[in-house]
């Protein structure tokens, strides 16, 4: 590495340049780290959700339509009367760990959007089926007996101020009536998780169809939730459940967490497909812009390259120089837009700015490595032209530039 | 080592091609230089002084004949054959200089010492020394834009002289100095031809320059019209002198 | 004042054409990327925007944001169609009535429909929410430019259904002749295939609102219902008469208004294309920067030159500033005309208030070549402004020295 002295020397021979192409690589690091992080990180979170086990049934007719209440019960005892014994069960009381999981979609305190997400679950099981999630004891024997109660992430709970005790009110939009529910429980999880939903009994959201409208709707659950064994008896499972059901009236489709959550980036699939193409010209335009820096600069470089080709350097070393320059140049701006755009969403949580979109954001490890490796390959492939013009020219030509 | 004839060129001939045509720059030109010889080339422009000069430092090939220098047939050896025996056995001076402007002076005499295995205390050592002989002591850490032409130049002799190669070729050394500093660069690569024993070959304009040298070449149209040895003779001035 | 002629600019960008034209690359690059995004955002704004008949109502249950979340009774549908000012349908076509359009002559412009958003396959294998819209006599009247291309309308009751142009080929099964599989228990003969001028109905599914209500155990209710007013007058008569009738619990809005509020995936998609927009903008505009440094640098003595033969300051700064634009304005026409490669291409997205898949024919209106014109010129000005001024301020005795 005799070479480095003069190598860094001459990437800071034109600091202007050197610094446009530099800001330019991380400026397109940065906008291609949040966009291929958009899916990568749903990808990467459900990958985190795997190894829970957890079930969820749905209509067979798409989320928006609901499941009855009574499969809460139904499907433990499908999985009994099956065989199969894949669901979970408490040790204290051989509880089966399902729950009622109904989507409430209101409006939060008179805001015009809410981007938050609220549950109706069953306050007994929930934290069982979601070991990864902790609460306080006092709390969690507070939700389960107070019928308005509901525990809310902690996150929620900071951008919203609120507080145990806290009156916490939610306006119907599917639903025709309001929620006027309590804060009992601030629960806490893993960086990677949704720590801005809330969870109330589903029984409270249950009362509320009996009392304003009519019953109409009422004993339905948006989905249920449940927690097995072992990927193989889910799997079982799964089709068991949805084999009773087929020839009712209520056909269901039960599948894994991770199946579940899925559809939704399933969803947007052509904005994803439409975001790796300008993930892909970015690159290519980063290549083309590296390129053509490392070509000004070579240029106004021919006679020195001449003379160093006079006094005895090789090609090869000439081809070495070349390239190391532009591979460091592009990889001190890959590092900033990579591993620079990461640290910045470590700490900045721009979720509360997202609508919703997004509970969490962060950019993966994953992304930002494949980033700046990529970063890398663009100096070296952008440096191959530039470098073999350099090495190649004919020495004496060189030198008559000069002169 | 042979000392009758260290530069041989036998029936020399080179010609460019530009576009469809043939351009003869050098033809049937046979020279011999002994060590330790000065040697200085004039003639009009195009008379291919510098293309002689290219070819005996092994930058250029020739079109026919053939070039020994030490032995070695020039035409004959590869690409990287005859860019490691520059690196080894010439040294460099141009007109303008050519110092790499982002290094300091005593990077800029290092550079050919990167090509060698020396530690990079040898090569700090040994690039000292070379700016001690062109009397730049003190000026080891300046940029070649914070010196004056005639100190560029003296940078520019340390870096050809710092591996001890025993040809020097120089083209137009002082073309763009004026006269005191001319004088003295003229006077350094005597003194390097003198006391190191440097065999140099010197491409000139000027009259004054040329007397300097111990033999004079005189090229017209790519032939040979004059060959004059002049000066001392070399060979009483030798000294027992053998490392830089 | 005296202006350094174009010609001299020009002559100058022939001789450095290859780094002038891989800058010009670039600049069509982003262009063309941002273009494409802003392409999909201006189809959906004009979705929306033809979508909304200014004299239709669209009445859904109180409290409900969208048509997927509103569902009220048959009943109350039924007793919608008694009210005043409610416009007649017209005689039908020679060429609609071979295609078996129902016949609405001097019936009232009133459709209560329902609507089923199942979990679909698409062609691919990924999996998305589709609208699937039980229709009445009235559905097609009720919507702009509703035509059948292939095939006829559907037959209620029959089981019989029609499938949107831009669906067929997305979906399987959605071919004419085909069966459009829901599940083992709804399937649907493909009849015909329908365009409705661009409109929110070109995402659909349609079948008669029975067949669907039979096969999805819903024959109480509807989702919403969209009533033609005669005029405006009675379309105020009809609002307030819905509004005042507390027994309905119902909301109309104006069309137009719920489609213009139906914004969310607009908005999306708007901050996404924005933030590509901009960044790119600045990836971009560093590269254009750099090749201007270097124009001005290898040009140092010819501006020194051109000082000293008296043209001033602002003669030079315009000079090179017009040069950056005009390359970064060949790259921005290229880039717009690359993006209408891209004006056949319909795109996939999930609309975010509904969660059901939005299928939307990519538009070049003024948005995306405005978008276009505001990159170009932000990367034409600031990439060349820099440059410019070092160019001018450049010592004009130094400059003539320099090689």
């Amino acid at each position: 590495m005799k070479f480095l002295g003069y190598i860094l020397r001459n990437a800071r021979r034109n600091p202007v340049r050197s610094l446009l192409t530099i800001g330019s690589i991380a400026v397109c690091g940065f906008l291609a780290m949040v966009l291929l992080s958009l899916f990568s990180t749903n990808t990467e979170v459900r990958s985190t959700l795997v190894p829970f086990n957890r079930v969820i049934t749905m209509s067979a007719q798409g989320f928006t339509q609901p499941v009855p209440i009574a499969l809460v019960r139904e499907i433990p005892a499908i999985d009994d009367r099956s065989g199969i014994h894949a669901i979970v069960h408490r040790e204290s009381d051989d509880k089966p760990l399902v729950s009622p999981f109904s989507w409430y979609g209101g409006k939060f305190r008179g805001e015009s959007a809410t981007f938050f997400a609220q549950f109706g679950v069953d306050p007994d099981t929930l934290f069982d089926i979601y070991p990864e999630l902790t609460i306080a004891p006092d709390q969690l024997q507070a939700f389960k007996e107070r019928p308005d109660g509901t525990v809310i992430g902690r996150k929620l709970a900071e951008d919203k101020k609120l507080s145990v005790g806290d009156s916490f009110e939610l306006k119907g939009e599917i639903y025709p009536f309001d929620m006027n529910l309590t804060v009992v429980g601030i629960f806490d999880g893993p960086e990677k998780r949704d720590l801005r939903t809330c969870y109330f009994n589903w029984n409270f959201l249950n009362e509320g169809l009996k009392r304003d409208f009519q019953g109409q709707g009422a004993n339905n659950s948006g989905t249920v939730l449940m927690r097995c064994k072992s990927d193989e008896l889910v799997t079982k499972l799964c089709a068991a459940v949805d084999e009773d059901t087929k020839s009712s009236d209520r056909a269901t489709k039960t599948q894994t967490e991770d199946a579940f959550v899925s559809q939704f980036s399933e969803m947007i699939k052509d904005l994803q497909t439409y975001i790796n193409m300008v993930g892909l010209a970015v690159a290519f335009s980063l290549l083309v812009i590296c390129g053509v820096a490392m070509a000004m600069s070579m240029r106004e470089r021919t006679s020195e390259v001449a003379v160093l080709r006079a006094i005895g350097f090789q090609k090869g070393q000439i081809l070495f120089m070349v390239l190391t320059e532009a591979v460091l140049i592009a990889g001190i701006g890959g590092f900033i837009g990579t591993f620079g755009t990461m640290l910045l969403f470590k700490f900045w949580d721009i979720s509360p700015y997202t609508m919703g979109f997004f509970p969490f954001f962060y950019i993966p490890t994953t992304v930002a490595v494949t980033g700046f490796l990529v970063s890398l390959l663009v100096g070296l492939l952008s440096g191959l032209i530039p470098a073999f013009r350099a090495s190649s020219l004919p020495v004496i030509d060189g030198l008559r530039k000069v002169v | 080592m042979d000392r009758e004839a260290a530069i041989v060129l036998r029936h020399v001939t080179k010609s460019y091609r530009r576009d469809q045509i043939q351009i003869p720059v050098l033809s049937d030109l046979s020279l011999s230089v002994e060590e330790g010889e000065f040697l200085a080339l004039m003639g009009p422009s195009g008379s291919g002084k510098t293309t002689l000069l290219n070819l005996i430092a092994g930058l250029d090939r020739p079109t026919g004949g053939e070039i020994l220098v030490q032995d070695n047939d020039l035409a004959r050896m590869s690409d990287g054959q005859i860019t490691k025996w520059r690196s080894n056995h010439v040294g460099f001076i141009f007109q303008t200089y050519n110092l790499i402007p982002v290094l300091r002076a005593q990077e800029n005499v290092e550079l050919p010492l990167l090509l060698t295995s020396l530690s990079r205390k040898e090569r700090r050592e040994r690039a000292r020394t070379a700016l001690r002989v062109v009397g730049l002591e003190g000026r080891e850490d300046h940029f070649p834009r914070q010196l004056s032409g005639g100190q560029e130049q003296r940078v520019a002799i340390a870096r050809a002289i710092v591996t001890d190669p025993y040809l020097l070729v120089a083209d137009e050394p002082t073309g763009d100095l004026d006269r005191v500093s001319a004088e003295e660069i003229l006077l350094l690569l005597e003194q390097l031809n003198h006391e190191f024993e440097k065999t140099i070959v010197m491409v000139t304009h000027d009259p004054q320059a040329a007397k300097r040298a111990t033999r004079l070449l005189h090229l017209d149209k790519g032939k040979l019209v004059a060959d004059v040895a002049q000066g001392r003779d070399v060979r009483t001035a030798v000294q027992p002198e053998n490392a830089s | 004042m005296a202006f350094v002629p174009l010609k001299y600019n020009f002559r100058n960008l022939s001789v450095r054409w290859p780094t002038t034209l891989l800058t010009v690359m670039v600049s069509a690059i982003v262009v063309a990327c941002s273009c494409v995004l802003f392409g999909l955002v201006d189809g959906l704004m004009y979705s929306q925007a033809v979508s909304g008949d200014p004299l239709t109502l669209l009445v859904m249950r109180k409290g409900a944001d969208n048509e997927t979340s509103s569902n009220f009774s048959i009943q109350t549908a039924q007793d919608l169609a008694t009210l005043k000012g409610i416009a007649q349908g017209r005689a039908r076509t020679a060429e609609e009535a071979q295609k078996g359009f129902p016949d609405l002559q001097d019936k009232p412009l009133i459709s209560g429909e329902l609507l089923n958003i199942p979990v679909m396959s698409r062609s691919d294998g990924s999996r998305v929410n589709l609208t699937i819209r039980g229709a009445t006599s009235a559905s097609p009247y009720l919507r702009p430019k509703f035509e059948i291309v292939e095939g006829r309308y559907f037959n209620p009751g029959t089981r019989e259904c029609i499938v949107s142009r831009s669906l067929v080929s997305r979906f399987p099964g959605t071919r004419l002749g085909q069966q459009f599989r829901v599940s083992d228990k709804e399937v649907y003969n493909v009849v015909g295939i329908f365009t409705a001028g661009s409109s929110a109905a070109e995402s659909e599914v349609w079948t008669g609102r029975e067949d669907l209500a039979a096969n999805t155990n819903n024959d109480r209710s509807v989702s919403s219902t969209r009533i033609r007013a005669e005029d405006n007058r009675s379309l105020e008569a009809l609002i307030d008469s819905i509004t005042n009738e507390s027994r309905f619990g119902l909301l109309p809005k104006r069309e137009s208004v719920y489609y213009q509020s139906q914004n969310t995936t607009a908005l999306f998609l708007t901050v996404i294309g924005t933030v590509i927009a901009v960044l790119l903008t600045i990836g971009a505009l560093f590269a254009a920067a750099n090749t201007m440094f270097a124009a001005v640098k290898s040009r140092t003595r010819e501006i020194g030159t051109m000082r000293a033969l008296g043209f001033s300051r602002t003669a030079i700064l315009m000079s090179f500033l017009l040069e950056s634009v005009v390359i970064t304005a060949v790259g921005g026409a290229l880039g717009a005309l690359v993006s209408l490669l891209f004006s056949n291409w319909s795109f996939g997205i999930s609309d975010f208030s509904s969660f059901s898949e939005r299928v939307i024919q990519l538009r070049f209106g003024v948005l995306p070549f405005a978008v276009a014109l505001g990159m170009t010129l932000a990367m034409g000005v600031f990439g060349g402004l820099f440059p410019a001024i070092r160019a001018v301020r450049l010592d004009v005795v130094k400059a003539l020295r320099e090689l």
